[in-house]
């Protein structure tokens, strides 16, 4: 019987396929990758195809995360930073979407893998980075040079840099540890429905209760689940901004 | 029924706008959760701490490859520090945003 609770995160192969030294197989992670692509691309799609002036209740949900996504740009950005639109909203949808198509039951969370949230912070910080080079050239660099007295530039420079370099790790593990520890915690309560029920007499009647509390954890994870979204697209929007305008602040 | 008059899309306009200020005033209370808050600090500061101790793994070994230098075991020592150091930079800055965020909306109220 299926009682480990880390076994839900397991990459399984679907079709194999070796090139040279790498393994390039289809897995039920790129499966559910193109899952969140299709439902994202087809509810956008099909809410605005009927377009009306007064909006139907899935045109209004499209509607909702377009505004939504671009006030947090004009918030943060201002409104030269409107050019990042798509980058952010596809994130952001990608995000979102993973995180509630793996709430599913049986479904694979795609966000729970650090390779995949790190991909994505990876890709947040180059564009930072190379945004940060075309806009500035290199007074870019002046980024890691806080104001202070030079004899403490030795030290903070450093330090800076570093910090900067936690970002995409940072970014990456946040997503990733909120969406694993949740998800385990499902599944050893569902442990314990399953442990209390099987027992028999007094204890089948307390196995109520691990179910009651799943119902509470899984209300909480619909909300890290857009939380979580809502947090990587503010932060990417933040590190772009700073790229955008070097030190004057929004 | 009748061709709208500019006048009631105009008015319409209005109530739009009024309620979707609303909307965006109500989003904006819900205040981070202190698990939240938590988990953020967590982060900043165990990712620089690692990325830290990275750096200075990396350092030592290629001090020892490439240029045959025994640095082992100080880049680490003081790269791991300096990561520390940058953890609680992070953390400062992570908290001083909140801050920000939380004096704005008791200003809000």
């Amino acid at each position: 019987m299926a009682m480990n609770p880390m076994e839900q995160f397991e990459v399984r192969p679907i079709v194999p396929l070796h090139i040279g030294p790498y393994d390039l197989s289809f897995t039920n992670q790129s499966l559910f990758m193109c899952l969140v692509v299709a439902v994202v691309t087809l509810f956008l799609t099909l809410a605005m195809s009927r377009r009306r002036l007064v909006p139907s209740r899935t045109q209004s949900m499209a509607e909702i995360s377009y505004e939504f996504v671009a006030n947090m740009i004009h918030s943060t950005m201002g409104e030269d930073g409107l050019v990042f639109f798509p980058f952010v909203f596809a994130i952001f949808m990608f995000v979102l979407l993973s995180n509630f198509l793996g709430l599913l039951p049986g479904a694979f969370t795609v966000t729970s893998q650090i390779a995949v949230t790190f991909a994505l912070a990876s890709v947040v910080i180059l564009t930072m980075v190379i945004t940060g080079f075309i806009k500035h050239g290199v007074r870019f660099l002046t980024l890691f040079v806080p104001k202070a007295p030079w004899y403490l530039l030795l030290l903070l420079v450093p330090i800076e840099i570093i910090s900067f370099l936690t970002r995409p790790v940072s970014l990456s593990v946040r997503l990733f540890a909120n969406m694993l520890a949740g998800h385990t915690l499902l599944a050893v309560f569902a442990g314990f429905v399953i442990l209390l029920g099987a027992a028999g007499g007094v204890l089948s009647v307390i196995s109520i209760a691990p179910m009651l509390l799943i119902v509470a954890i899984f209300a909480l994870e619909m909300l890290v689940a857009f939380l979580q979204a809502y947090v990587f697209a503010i932060l990417t929007c933040i590190y772009l901004n700073e790229a955008l305008h070097l030190h004057d602040q929004h | 029924m009748p061709p709208p008059e500019p006048d009631d899309l105009r008015r319409l306009g209005e109530r739009i706008d009024e309620a979707s200020q609303r909307g965006a005033q109500r989003a904006k209370a819900a205040p981070p959760t202190s698990l939240g808050i938590a988990f953020r600090f967590a982060t900043e500061m165990a990712s620089a701490l690692l990325v830290g101790a990275g750096l200075g793994w990396g350092a030592d070994w290629a001090f020892e490859h490439w240029a045959h230098i025994q640095t082992r075991p100080w880049g680490m020592v003081v790269l791991f520090v300096l990561g520390a150091a940058a953890g609680i930079r992070n953390v400062m800055a992570a908290a001083k945003e909140l801050n920000a965020e939380m004096a704005k909306k008791d200003v809000e109220k």
